[in-house]
């Protein structure tokens, strides 16, 4: 496909000299725009690396510096070693958010594919209402369960605990849907014959449609461990003393109390980017999957 | 024959039985739990104390969902019934629903009871500390009392903000997708790297690029610092602006310039401020990136043929764009649009960390709104009447949602 469309783009058909001039001249145009944009895309992240290692004069020196005067790494010790009190400590946070995030992430592929399973393969009485009323679930806003689950967490006794996320977070319409999409297109015979030699629905789950489905479930799974990771407002309403918090909350408490200390700030919002910037670039390949899956074909 | 038959109706009938009361226990303990009471720990102290309340204060929220209960139970139990006699469908409707069984529980609990609750309280006044009152629709009504009472515009202003949000930021971001797509759409070295450049400000936490454009608004931040470079070009001098903080308003600043002024009693004739437009180009950042994704996936099923005729036609590539690339992106470029509105109408993280609402109500948002009602940042504690605001923009998302579904339904007719 690419040798047919370099072709098209690069030596119209029935030139016998491609001009080679024009052709890297906007070959280099085009990697420049490239580089260009891509400078642009990245520069918070430049400069909130750089200014995490700037002293707190020079983080809102005006006007500001492009790289720091002196590298000041034990901003970053700093932060690491950030006492709030009543067990708040930044390895802690840390600890939190990616315990909550990996424990969210796998409950939610395990109960998904199994709902998944159902809408798929099987075929009961009511099934199609079930994924309507699913389908409609998807619609409903984060504001409306925002205050009566606050609420019931609290007749439950779960606030300020990890469960309060965990619970909800179990399943999602989302990942249903995609894993549901993605079962289908998995061809039945090979579960047919299996059901010929008597396996139960269980083991065929297990043993023939979950190795089939893993690529679909590591895009879940990295869906999820984002979208928690990057949960915000949940775990601001329902986790409040500081060995509880979460990364994000943290953070925004970090803004409030260090006001002009923007450097230690940065350092803490660096923490918090450069695992999902990681993760995100040994997978990137699952993440943009499941984005493009979830949405075009949503 | 004839005893085998009766065995299988007789396990039937009972299955059926089994079936309805445990759907019925099933939703009554959902609803239990979410039963509009008095809260507090007094109630709350142990399991009788709040039954107690709960025979006290929420007995019609119960019947009515008990009513819903035996409707439901009956409904399904007839389906068990008749389903029990033949062992296969017996044995499909058993394996399906336990395969159903964590999702329909989970969100039976943590879905539909707590919006049972939630449309319930938001016919009341409620603060936990006391039973809900029944007040009608007096929390909806408040919602719009700001159409004519300035002193209760938030909510009325937190729309008015949305929608200059969805005017400016959805086009923008949409363009500013398909142009990052279509760049990234050709055959070239380093791909996947310069996919995952792009891609990156996206993936990223919003309290961690917020927290990073908040610095950059300071009044001695890199924005400030850009225009000031600019300007320096052009030989004028630049007055460092408190971007977060300025709640005049773009049409207000033309207004100004010539000579004119907006009344603070007519602030919706203000336009959006420049705090609120700082958060739009911060947002912009973060969701074209997204959605290039989207339409990436959408070009590469584009077929190529189609570029090979045009260019053998002598179309450049300019025109190619316009004839065949955006008429076929078309049912996507809907799709972002729509997925943006609504995106934008749920806009939160950014206004909590970067302005609460601030200055003056012009970055007020509506789940900014409906957080700080129901835990009473700003006055009492509000429950009901958050409940009533979430509901309200539910509705305009479902709107949206449906525009949706007709919009992609007759794009894709298209093909």
């Amino acid at each position: 496909m690419s040798t047919t469309a370099k072709n098209v783009n690069l030596a119209p058909l029935g030139q016998a000299n491609p001009r080679p001039a024009r052709f890297y001249l906007s070959m280099a145009l085009r990697y420049l725009v490239l580089i260009a944009i891509g400078l642009v895309l990245f520069t918070p992240f430049i400069l909130a690396t750089l200014g995490s290692f700037k002293t707190d004069a020079e983080i809102i020196a005006f006007p500001p510096k492009f790289l720091p005067q002196n590298w000041l790494v034990e901003n970053w010790a700093k932060v690491w070693n950030t006492d709030l009190g009543q067990g708040g400590t930044f390895p802690r946070w840390l600890f939190n958010t990616a315990f909550l995030a990996v424990t969210v992430a796998v409950l939610e592929v395990i109960f998904c594919s199994m709902a998944a399973y159902s809408f798929a393969r099987l075929k009961f009485p009511g099934r199609d209402l079930v994924f309507n009323f699913m389908l409609g679930t998807l619609m409903i806003p984060g504001a409306v369960t925002l205050i009566p689950g606050f609420v019931l967490m609290g007749k439950l006794h779960l606030l300020n605990t990890f469960w309060s996320l965990i619970l909800p977070g179990m399943v999602s319409a989302g990942g249903i849907f995609m894993l549901t999409q993605f079962f289908k297109s998995i061809p039945s015979d090979l579960e047919e014959a299996a059901l010929i030699d008597g396996a139960s629905h269980l083991q065929i789950f297990k043993d023939v449609i979950l190795p089939l489905a893993r690529p679909a479930l590591l895009t879940v799974f990295i869906l999820q461990f984002q979208a928690m990771w990057n949960a915000f407002l949940q775990p601001l309403l329902y986790l409040n003393t500081p060995d509880k918090y979460v990364l994000n909350v943290a953070l925004s408490i970090f803004q409030q109390q260090f006001k002009a200390q923007w450097n230690l700030t940065l350092v803490g919002a660096m923490f918090n980017a450069i695992p999902v910037l990681l993760l995100f670039f040994i997978f990137s390949r699952y993440y943009i999957e499941g984005v493009a899956y979830a949405g075009v074909k949503g | 024959m004839q005893k085998q038959m009766g065995n299988t109706t007789r396990s039937g009938n009972l299955a059926a039985i089994v079936t309805f009361v445990l759907i019925l226990a099933i939703v009554l303990g959902i609803a239990l739990l979410n039963a509009p009471t008095r809260g507090g720990p007094q109630v709350m102290a142990s399991a009788s104390s709040y039954l107690a309340e709960v025979g006290k204060t929420a007995i019609p929220f119960m019947i009515a969902v008990g009513i819903l209960a035996a409707v439901l139970g009956g409904i399904a139990a007839n389906v068990v019934r008749r389903e029990w006699a033949n062992p296969r469908r017996r044995q499909a409707l058993i394996v399906g629903y336990s395969f159903l069984a964590p999702y329909l529980l989970v969100t039976l609990v943590f879905t539909v009871g707590v919006i049972l609750f939630a449309f319930y309280i938001s016919f009341t006044q409620y603060d936990i500390f006391s039973a809900p009152q029944w007040v009608n629709l007096e929390n909806y009504a408040k919602a719009f009392r700001g159409l004519t009472d300035p002193i209760q515009k938030a909510f009325i202003q937190s729309l008015y903000n949305v929608f200059w949000y969805a005017l400016i930021v959805v086009p923008i971001q949409t363009a500013a997708a398909i142009f990052l797509a279509v760049m990234l759409n050709r055959p070239m070295r380093f791909r996947q790297f310069f996919r995952m450049i792009f891609y990156a400000p996206s993936v990223t936490s919003s309290v961690v690029i917020t927290l990073i454009f908040i610095w950059f608004y300071l009044k001695t931040g890199y924005i400030n610092f850009l225009f000031a470079k600019v300007f320096g070009l052009v030989g004028l001098t630049w007055q460092n602006v408190n971007w977060l903080g300025d709640p005049r308003g773009l049409i207000q600043l033309v207004v100004q310039a010539f000579g004119g002024n907006i009344p603070s009693t007519q602030w919706y004739l203000r336009g959006p401020s420049i705090a609120w437009c700082a958060i739009m180009f911060q947002n912009i950042f973060t969701t074209a990136p997204t959605f290039m994704i989207m339409f990436l996936a959408a070009l590469q099923d584009i077929n190529p043929t189609l570029y090979e005729a045009a260019s053998i036609d002598g179309a450049s590539g300019w025109n190619q764009f316009w004839k065949i690339t955006l008429p076929l992106l078309r049912p996507i470029i809907l799709l972002v649009v729509v997925l943006g509105t609504i995106g934008a109408l749920q806009v939160f993280d950014q206004v909590y960390l970067a302005t609460q609402g601030g200055p003056l109500g012009t970055s007020q948002v509506p789940v900014f709104l409906v957080f700080s009602e129901a835990l009473g940042k700003q006055g009492p504690i509000q429950m009901g009447y958050a409940s009533a605001l979430a509901f309200i923009l539910a509705v305009i998302i479902f709107f949206f949602t449906f525009l949706q579904r007709r919009f992609l339904e007759t794009g894709t007719e298209m093909y």
